[in-house]
């Protein structure tokens, strides 16, 4: 749910339901990285609630739009980190049955 | 971001080098470095605002395009049970996200419910219960589904494991293991009181509508076949049903899939000034994991060398007193030594992969629910 | 059933552990060893319990 006012796009508070410090911190990451974020910050209002607020200013760009390319980075981002993990532990396996055969072979 | 060396000890001096305007060497390592002094580190937070170094002609800023280039990933170890490896060029709040989601979401098979038809062992049934809850089993939970509380128990959602054992009068006593819990295919075969006298078919816990063994490849069993569950004395019996369900850790700890997840920042040792004789001697002896080593220069010259700066726990021994001016403890901010041991339900690899797909879950929801 | 004539109900001697079936009226003793205090059964009826 976006709260935020009706003449000014640039200013928005997030408060998203079912979400703690794993989305939102790593969502703040992701918003301080980007140029046309001015301020980014979130809370979490209270720990019994498992809600959290991400409040998103920007330079000029409308706040929503802003937040879901953030988003949207945070999802290639994760795509790739997969991607290259994937990468690594196939790699990693291979190397090492290479290596047990070396070791059979003496 | 731009790239680190990991093991050269003038990294702050090259890694700006891609940047058309450098920042100074302190501010330097002040963003790619955590100091960790005597008394307690500094510089922790680092920069993350993207205009942090505007007014210098520097940009903080990470593109997707910048990330990707930079990220690594090394494995050092991978075994049946557990995994380590390096996570280069992310920030803090990604790698603790997949660790978070590791320990609390990523879901996995349990024991949730028990039906006790006999217990006359000494162990109270609450206390038995919990015990089997924190069995670890060995099903994927990737072929199940979560049940509600108003769906019926079907063979897509629930295991039903048999546990019936005891222990004849006149014998020694016995230990229950975990290995003599049996797996119900079929389904329950406790009959529910209420339905037992209308005629036909005798009403269970579970309406499976086919075995599980046509759902399954392997058959599904415990992970661990030597977990003790009870004892039983002469005359003692335990007879009960356990059905399993899938869950997350953020509900029941039972149902995490890693035993641990954790992860620590690659730590970097730099001798700022030439430590010799006596005194490196004394250094490497400080340490209590062996961080430093002797070179010898030849004409029985002494020198003190950081020799295994990853078994550095920074206990900071090496910069308290004596020495300690000489030397700096510094952590690597954007490496990350990751370390998951599973319980066993999934591999280390594939729990990763997991964590990282329920990341890409979240971002998803969120987008379509500001569309 | 008839509640006047209520059903014996088994126990169990709290000493030698031996079966004995008791109706109303009959000394509390167990039949094999003469041990005084005995114990009511486990009920068989399933009981169901959260894994916790």
């Amino acid at each position: 749910m976006e709260h935020g006012s009706l003449t000014d796009l640039s200013a928005s508070t997030f408060s998203i339901m079912e979400e703690d410090h794993t989305l939102a911190n790593s969502a703040r990451f992701v918003l301080n990285q980007d140029p046309r974020v001015a301020f980014c910050g979130y809370s979490i209002p209270h720990p019994a609630d498992r809600k959290v607020n991400i409040r998103v200013q920007t330079t000029g760009d409308p706040a929503k739009d802003v937040m879901k390319d953030a988003l949207q980075d945070l999802m290639v981002m994760c795509q790739h980190v997969r991607g290259t993990f994937d990468k690594a532990v196939a790699n990693h396996k291979s190397k090492k049955s290479a290596e047990e055969m070396d070791v059979d072979r003496k | 971001m731009p790239k680190k060396g990991t093991k050269s000890k003038k990294v702050v001096d090259d890694v700006a080098n891609e940047q058309e305007n450098k920042l100074p060497d302190y501010l330097e390592l002040q963003r790619t470095r955590v100091v960790c002094n005597a008394d307690a580190p500094i510089h922790t937070l680092g920069f993350q605002y993207s205009g942090a170094f505007a007014a210098m002609g520097v940009d903080n800023s990470v593109s997707v395009e910048k990330f990707c280039k930079n990220f690594k990933v090394e494995i050092n170890r991978l075994t049946e049970d557990d995994i380590e490896f390096d996570m280069i060029g992310v920030d803090a709040s990604i790698a603790n996200a997949f660790r978070r989601i590791l320990i609390a979401e990523v879901p996995t098979m349990a024991i949730e419910k028990v039906f006790m038809a006999d217990n006359t062992s000494v162990i109270a049934d609450e206390v038995l219960s919990h015990r089997l809850g924190l069995i670890p089993l060995d099903a994927d939970p990737r072929l199940f589904d979560y049940i509600s509380e108003n769906d019926v128990p079907n063979e897509r959602n629930t295991i039903v494991y048999k546990l019936h054992v005891s222990c004849p009068k006149g014998s020694q006593r016995i230990t229950v293991k975990s290995s003599e819990l049996e797996w119900l295919p079929e389904g329950s075969q406790l009959s529910m009181a209420s339905s037992a006298q209308s005629g036909d078919k005798q009403k269970t816990f579970t309406s499976f509508s086919k075995s599980q063994k046509q759902i399954l490849e392997k058959p599904l069993g415990v992970k661990f076949k030597d977990i003790t569950i009870a004892r039983l004395g002469p005359g003692q019996a335990i007879e009960l049903e356990a059905h399993a369900v899938k869950g997350v850790g953020k509900v029941h700890a039972k149902w995490s899939p890693v035993a641990t997840a954790w992860y620590r920042m690659l730590p970097e040792v730099v001798i700022l000034e030439e430590i010799k004789g006596d005194n490196a001697e004394k250094l490497v002896k400080k340490c209590p994991v062996n961080v430093f080593d002797i070179e010898d220069l030849g004409n029985g010259e002494k020198r003190a060398v950081v020799a295994k700066p990853r078994a550095c726990t920074l206990c900071r021994q090496c910069v308290m007193k004596d020495d300690g001016q000489k030397i700096e403890l510094r952590r690597v901010r954007d490496h990350f030594i990751f370390t998951i041991e599973s319980t066993g339900a999934l591999p280390p690899e594939v729990l990763f992969t997991e964590a990282v797909k329920i990341l890409e879950e979240k971002c998803e929801k969120v987008i379509s629910e500001l569309s | 059933m008839d509640p006047q004539q209520p059903e014996p109900v088994s126990y169990l001697c709290g000493d030698c552990g031996a079966e004995n079936t008791l109706k109303p009226g009959d000394v509390i003793q167990c039949r094999e060893c003469g041990y005084r205090i005995l114990y009511k059964k486990r009920t068989r009826r399933i009981v169901q319990y959260e894994a916790r």
